[in-house]
């Protein structure tokens, strides 16, 4: 789209009213949006034709609409993050970081988008602005926490969003919504000016219709953020020049143990797939994965209780009700089940990084089965039955514990009705290349792409 | 422990919170606490040695790039 809007192909109004025509047409189904920037858009959009119109040079994503989940701060919008609590806020007065990356690049911002409140949860099944419906069948879920970000996507109604990750909410979402994900390294990308849910593992990343979308938006959401003391990285490492580089000499391993246990017979059929297509090497054993997960889950708890805990005291039916409980549940851990936890992420980030010396990338399923139907409570896993919600985070939540980048490529697996599942390209902390790498290669052969939905 | 134990944990942690409970969210927020027990005793079982630090949180300044302490 940007390449149609410099070429003067296209006007950035004309994609835009494109894009809010496509938006209203469908979204009384899918339910992606909660927030409309239209004003705002139609600014952007044409302050993008004058550009070019002038000569000037334009950015790298100039003219491209973009929404993103409702817990980045919009100028001038209330940050919902999903809830009704936060309602009575003000509205933001500045955008957030990423949100300002975007408008330097030229991108073109429609609006906010549905979302689990506060991001717990792995569904979008959100009670107080109803659930996000999956594209591909509105009957089933979009997957979550960044439900409205994969499914504004798979609908075809923005090319790319932003969403994220504490414990798979950007992965998650792309693996049933048949998109491309980014969950980067812990600490690549600044989250000033998004709403917090668990500040030791939150990350922030986008969601796109291609992976040469998504390395383009990545690209252009770097910047060291010193304001952010989350935001680790120092200087800007962009991927699209590497992205064509194959993965010949790249060590490419199938992750077992813990999860094949956790993946159906579809998400392993996909994962067998994009292993035979990259030349992928013997499985590999992924160090302490349930403990990391358990970890995870108790941090997350405890960070998220005690960040709501004001509110949870005074008006805890204002909560989202899939989640209140655990977030008391979460407020009355013993101390030492967080310090505990807190200390096994160090020594577990040990095991993980000495597993890298041997491996470049290696492969898992983004969730253990495709999108399940809005309201199910249970899931049968190969024989156990788990319950629905938190068994979305089952392959996902060990690997942004340990704060490695991922790329979710979304394929579609026979077996399923037609609905897809994402395979995880994981790489090193740092190593997005590599994880992109893989993903171009899995995308150049025909195995994971984005279908068209009727909607 | 045992329901019976849990829910009096939860009704004294939430007071010392104060953290306003009724007898059917108690109920609810115990069982929540029970599952994520079963986690914590999955840690617990794991070895960590004594100097075994928390994973960083906080610095209380980057590291100077030079010795001199300037930025």
């Amino acid at each position: 789209m940007a390449a149609a809007v410099a070429s003067g192909e296209v006007s950035a109004r004309e994609l835009l009213d494109a894009t809010l025509a496509r938006i209203a047409a469908t979204d009384g189904r899918v339910n992606a949006f909660t927030d409309q920037t239209q004003a705002r858009a139609r600014a952007e959009a044409d302050a993008v034709d004058a550009q070019r119109a002038a000569s000037q040079p334009l950015g790298p994503l100039a003219g491209v609409p973009y929404a993103v989940k409702n817990l980045f701060d919009i100028e001038g919008v209330v940050t919902l993050a999903g809830s009704r609590v936060n309602r009575g806020d003000a509205a933001a007065t500045a955008d957030a970081f990423l949100v300002r990356q975007m408008k330097a690049a030229g991108a073109v911002l429609v609006g906010g988008l549905n979302m689990d409140e506060y991001a717990y949860g792995f569904t979008t099944e959100n009670t107080h602005y109803g659930p996000c419906h999956n594209p591909h069948d509105l009957t089933r879920i979009a997957g979550g926490s960044s439900g409205g970000s994969g499914a504004a996507v798979a609908a075809g109604q923005v090319p790319v969003s932003l969403g994220s990750d504490t414990n798979g909410s950007i992965r998650v979402p792309a693996s049933l919504c048949g998109v491309w994900g980014l969950k980067p390294t812990f600490g690549r990308l600044s989250r000033r000016g998004s709403y917090p849910f668990v500040h030791s593992i939150d990350h922030l990343g986008p969601l796109a219709d291609s992976v040469a979308g998504l390395a383009l938006v990545y690209d252009a959401l770097q910047g060291p953020d010193a304001l952010d003391p989350g935001c680790q990285a120092l200087r800007v490492q962009p991927v699209m020049p590497l992205l064509g580089r194959g993965v010949e000499g790249l060590r490419i391993g199938v992750l077992g143990g813990y999860f094949h246990d956790n993946a159906t017979p579809a998400a392993r059929e996909i994962v067998a797939l994009a292993a035979s297509t990259l030349g992928a090497q013997a499985a590999v054993t992924w160090p302490d994965a349930a403990l990391a997960r358990a970890a995870a889950f108790i941090i997350t708890a405890s960070e998220g209780g005690s960040l709501h805990l004001d509110d949870l005291r005074t008006r805890a039916d204002d909560f989202e009700p899939l989640s209140v409980d655990r977030f008391i549940a979460g407020a009355l851990q013993p101390v030492d089940w967080y310090l505990r936890a807190q200390r096994f992420r160090r020594v577990y980030r040990d095991k993980v990084n000495a597993l890298f010396r041997d491996w470049d990338v290696l492969l898992t399923a983004a969730t253990p089965v495709s999108a399940p139907v809005i309201g199910t409570e249970w899931l049968d896993i190969n024989g156990a039955q788990q319950p629905a919600r938190a068994s979305m985070g089952l392959l996902t939540q060990p690997i942004s514990f340990a704060g490695c980048p991922v790329v979710t490529a979304p394929l579609w697996p026979a077996g399923t009705g037609g609905l897809p599942i994402g395979v995880q390209l994981i790489a090193a902390p740092w190593r997005e290349d590599l994880a992109f790498r893989a993903a171009k290669c899995l995308s150049d052969a025909g195995v994971a792409h984005v279908r068209p939905v009727q909607l | 422990m045992n329901d019976t134990r849990m829910l009096a944990y939860v009704e004294t942690m939430a007071a010392l919170l104060k953290l306003p409970l009724d007898a059917t969210r108690t109920q609810r927020v115990a069982l929540n606490l029970q599952r994520t027990a079963v986690m914590a005793a999955l840690l617990e079982a794991a070895p960590l040695a004594a100097h075994d630090e928390l994973a960083e949180i906080y610095r209380p300044a980057a590291f100077p790039p030079n010795d001199d302490g300037r930025q």
